[in-house]
């Protein structure tokens, strides 16, 4: 047999044959775990609270169960990180304002989770409420990357990214508003999954901005991100945005290939600003697409301008909605641009808010009416930029510069599910992505494309060395 | 009005107040949206109807009807 180190970097669906057949049991999978993230993870710091006892006593329930005959499926007995901007536990979305905040009970995502017998062993580490880049002057402390300590893991699902690279967890949960999900997958050569807009539930999980907001897994493979997403997906009446649609197998059409799909390659984003050390392996990857059958069209899409000029106006005006009396009373306390975050969404008009929706209906529209002409799935780079250091003092309100170039909003804005692959490393061998889309409610299709392409590559074989 | 007056004017009706520092940081990033404003002017479909006179060809998308209309296509 395998020995138990062994598996720290196998994906959920390999790990969850050996858990079936009982050759590998919970509780000897979460010791595994837990002496890992002992070991290596003050480093790293993934992770911001890890439940040492409540997971060694869910492990020993997941065995008694298996041994039983009752066995849940792919998640039970798996080890899992939570962002810490859901709710179970210890929740303190990254900030001193909620240092010693404990939720009353768990989100309904993570309830979803643990339904499926997944073993939650604790928070990661994010971005202040989800979009406050954490500094080494914050109270929270960044993530590291696992691949080199010194760079910034992307965020703002930051210790969910670091602890899955790192193999520290199999998989982690993220949120995502602009990218929050993909950027970090990018970052840690990970795979992010952000589902169609209302396809899992938002209850209970802290508000970033509630017409972008999407929860969703991040995870070593494209079957371990189907899996995930197959545990805690479906319809939540305490979730105004849930979606009360049937829920597909995401796992489906993961074998099919993609032999005849075409592919719509959405340049206008990315072909005058998106920086060669992340376009190189990008556009070597179109090749792997064409090998494998597919047929790349380039299709019409805005531009980054676009993009940025309907994303953050929209974002930042509903999180200083959310945020706005918070900062009144605690901006002391948040990170410093977090709270001028705050500021400037209250300077953008109402006017300005509305046309951001207008635009967003427009962008949505155009892309279905692409789709609608034989266009299976969507394609283009993760973000323009290589992954930075981390960051040891404010950032300022650097990211709605026109600078920071991440192309992964327009599916926050307009809805579509969208996955990130890793495709290849950059000169300073940090991992380089690529995004799919896919039309609303179509994650199996997105998943497939994806699929497809990780078979034929290696990228998802290469860990980081800690 | 003077920008920086116009920022803390807008910021006062909230109740908010930044440092000359904070405000220092708001400037650029608020010339920023003033131009996205522009570009969000420019995307808007509108149909002419008289001299200087349009109506919108589209309409916002409420919070949380997204990925309704996409679901029905």
């Amino acid at each position: 047999m395998t020995s138990l180190q062994d598996l720290a970097h196998e994906p959920i669906s390999a790990v969850a044959e050996l858990l079936r057949r009982k050759e590998v049991s919970p509780v000897e999978l979460t010791d595994m775990t837990l002496e890992r993230v002992e070991k290596l993870d003050p480093r790293i710091n993934s992770f911001y609270t890890v439940f040492k006892n409540a997971a060694r006593t869910s492990a020993r329930e997941a065995e008694d169960a298996i041994r039983r005959g009752n066995y849940r499926g792919p998640l039970h007995g798996i080890p899992i990180g939570i962002k810490d901007i859901y709710e179970v536990g210890p929740t303190t979305c990254g900030s001193k304002t909620l240092k010693d905040y404990v939720a009353p009970a768990d989100c309904e995502a993570v309830k979803r989770l643990k339904r499926a017998g997944a073993i939650v062993i604790g928070k990661t580490a994010t971005y202040e409420f989800a979009y406050g880049f954490p500094t080494l002057k914050s109270y929270f402390k960044p993530a590291r990357n696992p691949w080199n300590l010194d760079y910034d893991p992307g965020g703002s699902s930051s210790g969910s990214g670091a602890a899955v690279a790192a193999g520290l967890a199999y998989a982690a949960m993220g949120s995502c508003t602009g990218g929050s999900i993909r950027w970090p997958a990018q970052c840690c050569g990970i795979v992010g999954l952000k589902p169609t807009y209302g396809r899992v539930s938002r209850a209970g999980i802290y508000p970033l901005a509630w017409s972008l907001d999407h929860a969703g897994p991040l995870t070593r493979t494209v079957t371990d991100a189907a899996l995930v997403l197959q545990a805690c997906a479906g319809h939540d009446p305490m979730d105004a945005a849930s979606a009360n649609v049937p829920v597909p197998d995401f796992s489906e059409k993961l074998d099919r290939g993609i032999k005849g799909m075409r592919i719509g390659l959405m340049r206008s984003v990315y072909q005058d600003n998106c920086d060669p050390k992340v376009l190189r392996p990008f556009e070597a990857s179109l090749k792997e697409f064409e090998k494998l059958g597919a047929e790349l069209v380039d299709v019409p899409s805005i531009t980054l301008t676009q993009m940025q000029a309907i994303e953050w106006p929209a974002l930042f005006a509903e999180c200083a909605a959310i945020h706005v009396d918070n900062v009144r009373h605690r901006g002391a306390d948040y990170n410093p641009h977090a709270k001028l975050f705050v500021a400037y969404g209250l300077l953008v008009s109402s006017g300005c808010y509305l046309l951001t929706a207008r635009a967003r209906a427009q962008v949505r529209d155009d892309l279905l009416d692409v789709m609608g002409k034989g266009i299976d799935a969507l394609m283009l780079p993760t973000v323009g930029f290589p992954t930075g250091r981390v960051l040891e003092d404010s950032p300022g309100l650097s990211i709605v510069a026109e600078e920071f170039s991440i192309y992964t909003a327009i599916f926050n804005f307009t809805g579509f599910p969208a996955i990130q692959v890793p495709c290849g490393f950059d000169s300073d061998g940090m991992p380089v992505g690529l995004q799919i889309a896919g039309k609303p409610f179509e994650e199996a299709t997105v998943c497939q494309v994806a699929a497809a392409y990780e078979k034929a590559t290696p990228w998802h074989n290469q860990h980081p060395r800690l | 009005m003077d920008k920086r007056e116009l920022i803390r004017a807008k910021l006062a009706e909230w109740d908010l107040t930044v440092s000359e520092s904070e405000l220092e940081q708001l400037l650029p990033t608020y010339d920023n949206l003033l131009r996205w404003q522009r570009v969000l002017e420019s995307m808007a479909r509108s149909r002419k109807i008289g001299d200087g006179m349009s109506i919108p060809e589209s309409e916002p998308v409420t919070i949380h009807a997204i990925e309704k209309k996409g679901a029905q296509r």
